[in-house]
């Protein structure tokens, strides 16, 4: 009942009320441990995981490490907020062989949870439209390559790979590619279902039954390539690997040469 | 009303004398299942010589007709055939299909009792479990060096897609066989289960199904994975009709037990049991195995044309002659992606149900919880496809089925709200259950990121195929669901034995497997980012560090399985005897003593509440 | 320590968990070793024999060594053949061994004894003779360096994984089919004569030392699809292994 003269009240301003959180000490001591989490999930996405990827040897397989890397670091605040929690949790437990007093009657808290939704449904927005943004450049950079493709027919068989190169009039159960001439793969499989996946170049595929499947791509780096199957495909399914190289133009034009008509190994 | 409606002690034991279902029980159901398995085999011209498509047709039939003959030698169909005929069982007999006054007796036969059928499960899982976990050390075993030296590729390639198969169907039933049927019903007020007679049905069937699987060691194997791509599947030896029946009796099993659990807690939950109190346990239970009966169905029938294909020519997958392999594809992806969440909801509403009592706080947002379950159960059925990105069926398609998987990560993220949530500001009581939730939250943290690079579309053109799949499902399916079955069990385990389940035991079992669990798949993720495909026998040098590595994490899991497999059969008979609530917890399970009587309550319980009223003050 | 333990004493339990988990551990095991035996080559190795001759290509020169092997319909045609076969079923196969044993650094010529019948090579690419030393192999004293699709009875493919400790090697030899009568059926023995076969010759040179695999890629496998099934898809008939030491 007192006389306030006239004063309102004021209400804690959002700055405030923030502030007010961080002044508990749990709160502070969760972040801590939240930011840590996410700074080790930074490095891990930035340096260790690219350090496992094979070398990169075409812009589809640059944008694949790219990509990782990305994801990693939209991933690594989440990592943080629920390891943060988890680990102080962990941290501040109890002890004993009877159970705790009953802790805070928290029912729900409409802030959290909206506040939950909202940056996870951002989060998973930006994923989402970076996916689809690179699907599109890289079906835009297709519809370029085509007009200037070097065709390597592919066919996978029960247990090994197949290359035909029809302009050139070769046949070679290694895959060798002259560096920056764009490639169109056309797969096809004479029996079960496989998947030609030549590692460095960051593309796969199915190899289906009559069903020929075409992907696109341009080495763009010199180097050796692996080519695996990435479909169990029956008793050597492990073996049906073959590799090839990335070579200079000269390279390859005297490749080319050497195999037409005869067979050598 | 009924003779039920007296107290055990004042009960006559059921003894209808003249039934013929007091002489039935497992054992003729081997004799008569054996009996007509070895008519239908030799009726239909034994091995036929070799001929493909007669050989496959006699295992297939030889295969189905074990499994009816088992039912009918164990009385299945008694029931169904007396209501036919009109003069269908009476008082007594139903008393003695529950099993009443039979002893450990009625746990080999067709027992309607739905606590039997859950202790029954819990044996079938364990079995399965371990089948399944004993492969997976042979594959790893394999593994340990590149050459292929332990076991050729004929057989690991059967390793590989038997243990797939072994674990997946373990990994259906882990939660809502045992705990689903033990604890659900008397979890929500009911005295049984709403079908009793089904509840026993679908737990033989699921029985008949595990020799059958078993066969296919001795027919030769198979060369596929478990997703049994055709043509693969039709090209393959005698051993994949054994997958193809197994599946098939397997389907029939689980749309009975989904639809049992379905109508069980539609219709018979306790008075005052209003939806908003009911346990998140069973909410998640029921939304799965919901989601189950739509999606099965598509697998059995990609099991059937895949029969039909090698038994009778017909040319489904067959591109040659007018078929396609892209159809068998999207017939099991279409059951395969909701089931891998049938698998993970119940396991993680276990752990939503034992976070609240361990932390003695109530569950935070329920109705989030019920959130992230249906809209992960809404969406899981429009994401089947991301399986399919790089087969090439419709790359127009991609794009799509790439937004409503991403999508999915939402309501996942819910449940990580929910759970950490009822953790913050609690002090957690660091019990083995308790334990399997933080083990969660890391697990599915790195299982659900990974699955993030996976949804993409141009990254997926790098991982696909790889083992980096391998590690990134295990890591939901077994770091995630199957944790939560096990912190179930630990949670359970005094309700449903009577027993403490063996503390120390379980808490090396624990580490041994969590942290072997973390070395084995961490290291197969960065194999998998070097380049290392999936399902291969032989591997080149520069994955042998990373797969030695696995290897020796996956002979730590063995290892603490076995203990834990100890602690269980230990202190199933000389374990601590249990009080009747030993955690405090307030759901209704707890609130029947062991061993827990015929109809779960003598009065039928009247709610007021949520199970979650933790706390010092009330909202 | 909490009290959740059991109703035994301490020391029985430590010694049921020990006992308990040992016998799983063996039981395991013996799951283990039971599997390990069963995938052991059904044949014992067949190794090549060293000659004293030497051989020089491209100006490096090089050991002999020759190996003969062949491919019989089924095991019956096998054992008359003289080649004491263990396997189980009754597929056509490779003989003696399907785990042959080259040495290293070695210009190797190898005789294939082909006496099946042919129908159609699914992959028209394995017609074409691969890896040996001039591109050609010797059929019956004629050199050639492809047959058609549908003339090849069998091949001999060998492969391995790429892999920075083991030199490459890829050979493909498809072999030449014995004619089918009207009939459809191979020509019968005739009393003291052999099987009407084909016999093919080729040579190339081994690398270092390493493990390598051989299937053939003819579909002549049962019924099933692409008709790889059957003794195509069982270890140890129409496939195996090559060491190279």
């Amino acid at each position: 009942m007192s006389d306030d003269h006239g004063l309102v009240e004021m209400q804690p301003t959002p700055g405030q009320k923030l502030a007010a959180i961080f002044k508990q000490r749990e709160v502070r001591v969760a972040t801590a441990w939240g930011v840590l989490v996410t700074f080790i999930f930074f490095i891990i996405g930035g340096w260790i995981y690219p350090s496992w990827m094979p070398i990169a040897m075409s812009t589809d397989m640059k944008s694949i490490e790219r990509l990782i890397v990305i994801f990693t670091w939209i991933s690594a605040p989440i990592c943080g907020i629920v390891l943060g929690f988890s680990i102080y949790t962990f941290l501040h437990r109890h002890k004993g062989d009877t159970p705790p007093a009953d802790g805070p009657a928290i029912r729900t808290n409409s802030l959290v949870v909206g506040l939950w939704v909202i940056v996870s449904s951002a989060l998973c927005l930006v994923a989402i439209v970076y996916g689809l943004i690179e699907m599109n450049t890289a079906s835009a950079a297709t519809a370029e390559h085509k007009k200037n493709a070097m065709v390597v027919e592919v066919t996978g068989s029960q247990w090994a790979w197949s290359f035909n190169y029809p302009e050139q009039g070769v046949v070679s159960h290694e895959l060798n590619l002259p560096i920056n001439r764009p490639v169109e793969f056309r797969i096809i499989s004479v029996d079960v279902n496989h998947s030609f996946w030549p590692v460095q170049l960051g593309v796969k595929v199915d190899a289906n039954r009559l069903q020929t499947t075409v992907v696109d791509t341009t080495p763009n780096k010199l180097g050796t390539l692996d080519v695996k199957c990435a479909e169990l495909c029956g008793l050597y399914h492990a073996y049906m690997e073959t590799s090839g190289e990335v070579m200079s133009v000269a390279d390859f034009d005297a490749w080319v040469t050497s195999h037409q008509g005869g067979h050598t190994a | 009303m009924t003779t039920l409606d007296h107290h055990a002690s004042v009960r006559p034991v059921p003894n209808p004398k003249k039934s013929l279902i007091t002489k039935l029980n497992m054992g003729t159901g081997l004799v008569v299942g054996i009996i007509f398995a070895v008519a239908t085999y030799y009726g239909l011209g034994g091995d036929s010589a070799g001929v493909f498509e007669n050989y496959n047709r006699t295992l297939l039939a030889t295969m189905f007709m074990w499994s009816i003959g088992f039912m009918v030698g164990i009385g299945a169909f008694i029931g169904p055939f007396r209501w036919l005929i009109g003069k269908d069982l009476t008082d007594e007999e139903q008393l003695y299909l529950a099993g009443d006054g039979q002893g450990i007796k009625r746990y080999f036969k067709y027992c309607t009792d739905h606590k039997v059928v859950g202790i029954q499960y819990m044996v079938g899982v364990m079995a399965l479990l371990g089948v399944g976990g004993t492969m997976a050390m042979m594959i790893r075993t394999n593994l340990i060096q590149p050459g292929s030296k332990f076991v050729g590729p004929s057989i690991y390639n059967s390793l590989v897609g038997l243990h797939g198969i072994t674990m997946i169907i373990a990994m259906i039933i882990v939660v809502t066989g045992p705990f689903g049927n033990f604890i659900m019903p008397i979890m929500i007020g009911a005295a049984d289960m709403a079908f009793p007679r089904l509840n026993a049905l679908s737990w033989w069937v699921l029985f008949t199904a595990i020799p059958v699987l078993c066969s296919a060691w001795f027919l030769g194997g198979i060369p596929t994975g478990w997703t049994a791509y055709a043509p693969l599947s039709v090209q393959a030896g005698p051993g994949m009709n054994a997958f193809i029946a197994t599946i098939i009796i397997f389907a029939i099993s689980t749309a009975v037990a989904g639809a049992n659990i379905t109508a069980t807690v539609v219709a018979m939950r306790a008075k005052g049991m209003k939806w908003n109190r009911v346990p998140i346990f069973v909410v998640g239970a029921t939304m799965s195995v919901a989601l189950a009966i739509p999606a099965f169905p598509t697998f059995m029938v990609s099991m059937i044309m895949t029969g039909l294909d090698r038994s009778y020519a017909t040319t489904f997958f067959d591109a040659n002659l007018g078929g396609s392999g892209w159809l068998y594809a999207h017939l099991f992806w279409i059951m395969g992606h909701p089931e891998v969440y049938v698998i993970l909801i119940p396991g993680v509403a276990v752990l939503m149900e034992i976070a609240p009592v361990f932390v003695r706080k109530p569950l935070f947002s329920y109705n989030a919880a019920i959130a992230g379950f249906a809209g992960i159960t809404g969406l899981s059925v429009l994401v089947w496809a991301h399986h399919m990105y790089m087969s090439g069926w419709m790359p127009m398609l991609n794009g799509p089925f790439m937004v409503t998987t991403e999508m999915i990560s939402v309501p996942t993220g819910l449940i990580f709200l929910v759970i950490l949530g009822t953790l913050w500001r609690g002090r957690p009581w660091l019990k083995l259950p308790m334990l399997g939730v933080y083990a969660f939250l890391w697990n599915f943290l790195i299982g659900g990121i990974t699955g993030l690079y996976l949804s993409d579309v141009p990254a997926d053109n790098y991982l696909h195929g790889s083992m980096y799949v391998t590690a990134h499902f295990h890591y939901t399916l077994m770091g995630a669901a199957l944790t939560g079955a096990l912190a179930g069990l630990a949670y359970w385990f005094p309700k449903m034995t009577g027993r403490m389940l063996n503390e120390r035991a379980g808490y090396i079992s624990f580490w041994l497997v969590q942290i072997g669990f973390q070395v084995l798949f961490l290291g197969m993720f960065i194999a998998g980012a070097e380049g290392q495909p999936r399902r291969v026998a032989d591997y080149s040098i520069n994955f042998a560090t990373s797969d030695l590595i696995s290897s020796i994490g996956a002979y730590m899991i063995g290892l603490g399985m076995i203990v834990l497999l100890w602690a269980v059969i230990h202190s199933w008979r000389h374990g601590k005897i249990a009080p009747m609530n030993p955690w405090g917890s307030k759901t209704l399970e707890w609130t029947v003593p062991y061993p827990v009587p015929l109809v779960n309550f003598d009065t039928p319980p009247v709610v007021t509440s949520d199970p979650y009223g933790y706390g010092k003050a009330s909202n | 320590m909490s009290g959740n333990q059991s109703t035994m004493t301490a020391g029985k339990r430590v010694a049921s968990a020990v006992f308990g988990v040992l016998l799983m551990v063996a039981a395991v095991g013996a799951v283990g070793f039971t599997l390990h035996k069963a995938s052991a080559d059904p044949q014992k190795k067949l190794f090549a024999t060293k000659t004293s001759e030497t051989i020089v290509i491209e100006g490096k020169s090089y050991p002999k060594a020759t190996i003969t092997m062949g491919v019989y319909a089924d095991t019956a045609q096998a054992k008359e053949m003289g080649y004491n076969t263990t396997n189980k079923k009754d597929y056509v196969q490779y003989g003696p061994s399907t785990h042959i044993v080259l040495p290293a650094h070695t210009y190797v010529t190898m005789t294939i004894h082909g006496y099946d019948g042919g129908e159609k090579l699914n992959a028209p690419f394995f017609g074409k003779v691969i890896g040996t030393v001039g591109g050609t192999m010797n059929v019956d004293g004629v050199d050639v360096s492809e047959i058609p699709a549908d003339q090849v009875q069998h091949t001999f493919t060998i492969h391995s994984l790429p892999s920075t400790n083991r030199d490459p090697l890829f050979i493909n030899i498809p072999l030449q089919h014995v004619d089918e009568g009207d009939d459809g059926l191979l020509p019968t023995k005739d009393p003291g004569t052999n099987f009407k076969g084909h016999t093919i010759t080729f040579s190339f040179i081994t690398g270092g030392a390493g493990e390598y695999v051989w299937n053939c890629e003819y579909p002549c496998g049962d019924g099933t699809y692409a008709k790889f099934g059957a003794a195509m898809s069982a270890y140890g008939y129409m496939s195996g292994k090559v060491s190279v030491a």
